[in-house]
């Protein structure tokens, strides 16, 4: 998404706004505007935004601040009035929505919700009392999986079930709905004809389904099983819609791991991505390993962050590198941080050693 | 207004569009179109849209208070909610329908006697 479209997606969000909150942020300078990729407003609380994957208060004149005091600052009114108007003023026809916690909007917007929890026996049936709103804005970026595709593909009308990893925010769903869309459309580029495929869309991040609509293009052969659980979502796409591409956004359970085995079983090929610093990282986890290894994932990519920009790998199920480059295929810089200066570049190589650190692996491939 | 879990605003266009609405449809039609510029919520745009309506609707000022009350629950809850408010609604339009029921008939039955003593009136002048 180049930096135009983006101000447009911003543009389209502001309408959602409540008057003060859509003022401050209409005053934000364009630049900055471009990295905004959350809005969090909080009750009685600054409003702040994530810029390029790092928190900056928002001035009542637009600029970007540090010092939350210095913050424009929001009523509990106020978050009560977006919430409602993210809603179409209708709470009860995003009850299902709102129980899960976040509301997916047009435009692909998400909006995840904070307040006071209801239960229903040991059901969540939904919240009251909305005290914060997280909105992301939608990063779509077609072509970022172009670099990467030959090597996912295995055939004319085949591909290597694959497994995306990375650390949380380091774009494995933008790279998993680019492939997508690839491997739907087709490529004349890598000579792959495009195949039926479904999206198994359990958090609507994917293809953001608004109303039934997708938000984003995921292809042309592409169902949408939006809000569906992996395990019901698995068997129903194998049972009714016939795919040769099942495409889940991460995998967390044994559970996930043996529906990917019934999967394979009936043929389809599988794209997914999973939380992970690596290979030996997932394969740790309990139920993993039967994914891992031979008769598992044929082809591993592998995500990071270094100097704030990404790198990217491919690699088969032996390990072997197939292809490697930094900042490749999100080269228009989602994780770029522009404008902010040098302070920020430093806050940002701290937090990928003390992330790797924690993690006990390596910031960037091969070290 | 629950079907298929719409939101309000098409909830109204649809009602006014599809030939639900009857003498309401314009009603229906205007709070829908309030409600998706958003820059209102549910109870005002109803209101507004009652008050520019009610001068065209056959109704007594007392009856548009009770449409206009309704309003303020629109939207603001669950599913189970706002079947109850709307149930809680149905069951004060019947009491209201009864009254004027009742006051049709006391009004009918004074017209009809006035009518019969102002004819009979009429016969001992022009005898």
């Amino acid at each position: 998404m180049d930096k135009a479209s983006h101000l447009y997606a911003l543009d389209r969000l502001r309408s959602y706004l409540p008057d003060r909150i859509n003022r401050v942020v209409g005053r934000m300078a364009s630049e900055e505007a471009a990295g905004l990729e959350e809005l969090r407003i909080n009750a009685g609380m600054p409003l702040m935004g994530v810029f390029s994957g790092f928190d900056r208060f928002i001035a009542e004149d637009g600029s970007l601040t540090g010092r939350s005091e210095k913050a424009f600052c929001l009523s509990r009114e106020e978050v009560e009035e977006l919430f409602y108007r993210l809603c179409e003023h209708s709470v009860y026809a995003y009850q299902d929505d709102i129980a899960r916690g976040f509301l997916t909007l047009k435009g692909g917007y998400r909006a995840g919700i904070c307040g006071k929890a209801i239960y229903q026996g040991q059901v969540l049936k939904g919240f009251k009392d909305i005290s914060s709103v997280c909105i992301r804005i939608p990063r779509e970026l077609k072509g970022c999986a172009e670099p990467i595709f030959p090597f996912v593909k295995a055939g004319r009308h085949d591909i290597y079930n694959t497994l995306i990893l990375s650390p949380p925010r380091c774009g494995k769903t933008t790279l998993l709905r680019d492939l997508c869309r690839i491997i739907s459309t087709g490529s004349e580029r890598a000579d792959f004809a495009g195949v039926r495929t479904v999206i198994v869309d359990e958090r609507s991040e994917i293809a953001a389904c608004y109303r039934g609509v997708p938000q984003n293009d995921c292809g042309p052969r592409t169902d949408v099983l939006d809000g569906c659980r992996k395990a019901e979502g698995i068997e129903m796409a194998l049972r009714a819609l016939s795919p040769a591409v099942i495409v889940v956004d991460e995998l967390g359970t044994g559970q996930d791991a043996e529906n990917i085995k019934m999967a394979w079983n009936a043929g389809v090929r599988i794209v997914a991505t999973a939380h992970a610093y690596d290979i030996g990282d997932l394969k740790e986890r309990l139920g993993f390993g039967i994914l891992i290894g031979m008769g598992g994932f044929e082809r591993y990519i592998v995500l990071g962050m270094r100097n704030g920009k990404r790198w990217i790998k491919v690699t088969d199920a032996y390990g072997n590198q197939l292809y490697t480059d930094q900042a490749a295929g999100l080269h228009d810089g989602v994780f770029r941080l522009h404008g902010h200066g040098a302070e920020i570049f430093r806050e940002a190589e701290s937090q990928a050693a003390c992330a790797a650190e924690v993690q006990g692996h390596p910031s960037v491939p091969g070290e | 207004m629950c079907i298929m879990g719409k939101p309000l605003n098409k909830a109204f266009e649809n009602l006014g569009k599809g030939g639900y609405g009857g003498v309401w449809a314009p009603l229906f039609c205007r709070s829908g179109s309030l409600l998706h510029e958003q820059v209102m919520d549910a109870g005002e745009a109803w209101r507004i849209a009652l008050e520019e309506a009610s001068a065209t609707l056959p109704l007594a000022r007392e009856d548009i208070d009770l449409l206009r009350d309704f309003g303020e629950l629109l939207g603001k809850s669950d599913r189970d909610m706002q079947q109850a408010v709307l149930a809680m609604e149905k069951e004060k339009v019947s009491v209201m329908e009864r009254k004027a029921k009742e006051e049709a008939e006391t009004t009918g039955k004074l017209y009809r006697n006035l009518g019969a003593l102002l004819g009979a009136a009429a016969v001992i002048l022009l005898i």
